[in-house]
């Protein structure tokens, strides 16, 4: 009985990171309609951010927070309204394809500057533990998890109550309508891709500290935003946590019952049916409710 | 410039006959690059007859390279009976086969998808092959597949598989380019261009677009089962590469999507920029490719053929481009 | 940071040594030996140490000796190596392309999963290959003629490590056993399971992890549920510092737990701190192997050559890589000729005492059983000390290994 709790309490905890990781690519798909392949190398780029600057500046690396968010603000918000954006209203394939490149382009830059090799980042509390009846927690990864929840309450909040969030619902349901009331619609959806990218870069940092990383990573973690969002939602911080705790706990539980190798199987079946059946998540497209 | 069936074919076979001089003055190096641009015009063929024509962008034709050679590999080694050309006749068939069986199953229920989400269920569809190749014990991915050879003895392999690309790239041109000329092609020209009108209006889109995606898979399949012989020793990464999945979009942006010729300019250069031009610059080849294909998307979404057309179409001072 | 400056110079060193060499080297031929050698990605970490043991031969043959005879003539050798990143794919590519300007004779790259492909491109081209990367049983059991290793083949890594087992008192019962889906590990662990069961071990368990596992959690969950004596992982060290990490950190305990690659390396260690006490390795070579070498003189010279050019730690690889350049040596001395088909019946034929070991390779290719097999190491204050066979022991094994809350 432990065993099975055991692997449920690893899928939650895997989950809720693996939510983090998804929320900004959610966004972006459901406010610009645009498919991000970068997303996986905004999430490394966060990764290696946190991991010069927690060197250079000898702190946690879970502080180094606000100044690797602030950076891939500022990037995506470029990198959206300089380039995407030539995309956004024409052939989805091309956005697609146009962010591939730029992934590819990113990647090489990444292994030219930091090399192939695997990296970690090991915080102090590295090889800490403790345990909940019979479930085992590794503090490092109870501490990303924790990292992850907080983060997505604070977009889901940002998005329901502040202003900005407001606009961006409005752009994403009604574009034209926006535009009437006098949204600057292009510079609402850079502000998107620039939290977007923010958040990535924070489950980067999150990611980090819990798994070995390499610039090679990064179609792994685009795949697996695309499986959250395909499971959970598009659009909204409530669809990638359930659609990550998803995701999370299937893991778990198909590298335990079936066999550790089959977890990515798992993965792209699920993926590959889900598009079939709902390609729009369980909770559906968050910012559809007045079509 | 519209040239008569009978030229077309007869500057085809020409083309065909000059390139089969390659291997014979060529050093080997090049003889190599000579395979591997035939190949890639090949299967940027076969990949054009369901995302070119039809207008279904695949972002997983790996999987058919995958299940092919497997396929063939496997069957291949259990007959070792055979001699060295019905080997190599067994394993093509048998690869094609199992190609036409996988896209036949998943073709209604995949091809309901469109843009965008086709794409991603395709490359969910390659990364699920590779995986269960590399997992699944029988299928020998993980360790590897040798294959038996099949070069006929006094002849150089790269010679050997040189001819073969070619006499299987021209197979699949034909193919395509009768495709492109029947009532058929002209079908999946209209699904491309607005499906559900095609559809009102008569045309047997859902059987059309089957055709074309099964088609597509067993030629993909074929040359795979010639690409696995060549290596002579493939694993799972060395077949289901994302970067082929990639490739094979870029070749007909490259060269036009759409055209039939285009692709194969697509391969040509493409293979000719990343072999010998990046080809000692290997830490170059994924900065470039995606440097190629951002600005190909911004600047070039027709290619190079699509370029020609407006050239051509400016210098005979026509206004209205037509609907692309 | 400061490991890829030091692999920009070892590549720096890499490239500029052939140009040095032929400004030097007027008089002698060349003798041309290429390769590819992970120097960036997961390898990366053995992958240097095996390039500075090529290098540190080819330096000393060509500085120290002046250059070696071959049939009368004297020879320097010019290496053309090139980092493969660690991708299978990138290393045929360079292979096939020296095999195409006319590079006739191989070395290695490490790990099987890219020296299986290598290795099949020379040998379609029928060039000789020794190599001390790969030892999965898919190297040898296809027939190949031209390609040598180092190693004994996977499957008959494992006997001095059961027969290890059966010495420590009190006598551990049961094992478990964790390795990747890849040529090597696979191929491993099934040498691992012959081993043990036949030494009498009752085998609890036996866990796959993909070829790049980025978590152990489920695995460890089930080791900590069904608890063996001894747990044995066979796989690349990037990857039992995973499953080491993963361990300490959910504080899953085991009597002794066995790391076929990770112990043996400084950096290793270094990871680990102090949680790396009493892990055993499985090892190839140490400087006190009392060989003689026509060479090298025996194996302190050539360790204490090697730290004359190289600061970083002398680990196994190092000297097996020296070996496969000194072995190619001698048996185009014992052959006559710099001829691929000659050197490579010279290659078979091989029975030479060398600072690595006695050289002899089985008609399959593969390292001889005994006389190449291992030895066991264990790390015991932050040091490699070598635990069995009897005659090569440096310190005894400490069974069982303190809890990992209790490493001082």
């Amino acid at each position: 009985m432990s065993l099975i709790a055991q692997t449920l309490a690893d899928g939650l905890v895997l989950g809720g990171i693996y939510a983090l990781a998804a929320v900004g690519f959610s966004l972006i798909f459901g406010v610009l309609h645009v498919i991000n392949l970068s997303h996986g190398i905004l999430v490394l780029i966060g990764a290696y951010l946190a991991l010069i600057t927690s060197q250079a500046l000898h702190i946690d690396p879970l502080l180094t927070l606000p100044l690797v968010m602030a950076v891939l603000f500022l990037a995506g918000y470029g990198y959206q309204r300089l380039l995407i954006q030539r995309t956004v209203d024409r052939s989805p394939l091309g956005s697609m394809l146009l962010t591939f490149g730029v992934a590819l382009m990113l990647q090489n830059i990444m292994i030219w500057l930091f090399s192939p090799d695997m990296k970690n980042i090991t915080p102090t509390y590295a090889f800490a533990s403790f345990k909940l009846g019979p479930v085992t927690f590794d503090a490092v990864r109870v501490s990303a998890l924790v990292a992850s929840l907080v983060l997505l309450s604070c977009l889901a909040a940002l998005l329901k109550f502040s202003a900005l969030g407001r606009v961006i619902r409005a752009t994403a349901q009604q574009t034209l309508a926006a535009r009437l009331c006098g949204v600057n619609v292009r510079h609402v959806y850079a502000l998107t891709f620039g939290v977007s990218a923010a958040f990535a870069g924070a489950a980067g940092i999150v990611i980090g500290i819990i798994l070995p990383f390499s610039p090679a990573d990064e179609a792994l973690w685009t795949m697996n935003a695309f499986v959250v969002v395909v499971l959970g939602g598009v659009g909204s911080p409530a669809g990638a946590l359930i659609g990550g705790l998803l995701l999370g706990v299937v893991n778990t539980l198909t590298a335990q019952y079936v066999g550790p190798s089959f977890p990515n199987v798992t993965m792209f079946l699920l993926l590959v049916l889900l598009l079939l059946v709902r390609p729009t998540g369980l909770l559906g497209h968050a910012f559809s409710a007045s079509r | 410039m519209k040239l008569s069936f009978a030229s077309t074919v007869v500057l085809m076979l020409a083309v065909a006959a000059l390139l089969a001089f390659g291997p014979l003055v060529l050093p080997p190096f090049y003889v190599r690059v000579g395979q591997l641009m035939l190949y890639s015009a090949g299967l940027a063929v076969a990949w054009a007859i369901l995302g070119g024509f039809a207008g279904y962008a695949s972002f997983g034709h790996a999987a058919f390279i995958g299940v092919g050679a497997f396929a063939a590999g496997l069957v291949e080694n259990r007959a070792s009976g055979l001699s060295a050309p019905l080997l190599l006749l067994l394993g093509v068939t048998v690869g094609g086969l199992c190609c036409a069986v996988l896209s036949a199953a998943i073709a209604y229920p995949i091809l309901r998808l469109r843009g965008t989400f086709f794409a991603i269920a395709m490359l969910g569809v390659s990364h699920v092959c590779a995986e269960i190749t590399n997992n699944v014990d029988f299928f020998e991915g993980s360790l590897g597949l040798n294959f038996p050879s099949v070069t006929p003895s006094g002849l150089e392999p790269a010679t050997f598989f040189y001819w073969l690309y070619l006499v299987g790239g021209l197979a699949v041109l034909l193919i395509a380019w009768q495709i492109r000329r029947s009532r058929f092609g002209a079908g999946l020209l209209s699904i491309r261009e607005d499906e559900d009108t095609a559809r009102m209006l008569g045309v047997p889109t859902e059987r059309y677009k089957r055709l074309a995606f099964v088609i597509s898979a067993v030629l993909t399949g074929m040359l795979g089962v010639i690409y696995g012989h060549s290596l002579g020793y493939i694993t799972t990464d060395s077949v289901y590469r994302d970067d082929t999945n990639l490739s094979l979009i870029v070749y007909s942006m490259l060269g036009g999507m759409g055209t039939l010729f285009g692709p194969i300019i697509g391969a040509f250069s493409l293979v000719f920029i990343t072999q010998v031009l990046l080809g000692r610059l290997l830490d170059f080849h994924l900065f470039a490719t995606g440097l190629l294909l951002v600005i190909l998307v911004l600047a070039a979404p027709g290619g190079v053929l699509g370029i020609a057309r407006t050239v051509s179409l400016r210098r005979h001072k026509v206004t209205t481009a037509p609907a692309e | 940071m400061r490991r890829r400056d030091v692999l920009r110079g070892a590549g720096a060193t890499i490239l500029a040594a052939p140009a040095i060499r032929s400004a030097e080297a007027q008089a002698g031929k060349k003798l041309v030996i290429g390769g590819s050698v992970p120097l960036t990605g997961a390898a990366a970490e053995t992958g240097l140490n095996v390039n500075n043991g090529y290098i540190t031969a080819a330096t000393y043959f060509n500085e120290v000796l002046g250059g070696v005879e071959i049939a009368g003539e004297k020879y320097t050798i010019e290496l053309k190596l090139f980092d493969d990143a660690s991708d299978p794919a990138r290393a045929t590519t360079l292979i096939q392309r020296q095999i195409d300007e006319g590079t006739n004779f191989f070395l290695g790259s490490f790990g099987s999963n890219i020296v299986l492909p290598t290795a099949a491109i020379t040998e379609r081209a029928k060039k000789p290959m020794v190599q001390t990367g790969g030892g999965s049983d898919a190297i040898f059991t296809r027939g190949f003629k031209f390609v040598f290793g180092m190693y004994p083949r996977a499957t008959r890594q494992f006997a001095a490590t059961a027969a290890l087992f059966k010495t420590l008192q009190p006598a551990p019962q049961t094992y478990s056993v964790i390795y990747t889906n890849d040529a090597f590990s696979k191929t491993a662990a099934e040498g691992v399971r012959l081993s043990c069961d036949a030494a009498g071990f009752k085998r609890l368990d036996s866990y796959e992890l993909p070829a790049k596992p980025t978590d152990v959690s489920s695995v460890l969950g089930s080791v900590r549920a069904n608890t063996p004596d001894l747990l044995v992982c066979v796989m690349h060290d990037q990857n039992s510092l995973l499953v080491a990490r993963q361990m300490v950190a959910t504080n899953t305990n085991v009597k002794l737990l066995f790391q076929g690659l990770g112990p043996q390396l400084a950096s290793f260690r270094e990871a680990l701190g102090k949680y790396s006490e009493a892990l055993l390795c499985s090892t190839y070579w140490d400087e006190n192997v009392p060989f003689k070498d026509k060479f090298f003189g025996n194996a302190k010279k050539f360790a204490e050559y090697y730290r004359s050019k190289f600061t970083r730690p002398i680990a196994y690889h190092t000297a097996g890589a020296a070996a496969c350049i000194e072995t190619y040596i001698l048996a185009m001395q014992a052959a006559k000729s710099t001829k691929p088909e000659a050197v490579r019946d010279a290659l078979s034929a091989a029975d030479y005492e060398t600072f690595y070991s006695r050289i002899k390779f089985t008609p399959e290719g593969d390292g001889d059983e005994i006389l190449m097999g291992g030895m066991i190491g264990q790390v015991q204050k932050g040091k490699l000390e070598i635990v069995y066979p009897e005659a090569a022991r440096t310190a005894p094994a400490i069974y069982p290994a303190p809890a990992w809350d209790k490493k001082a």
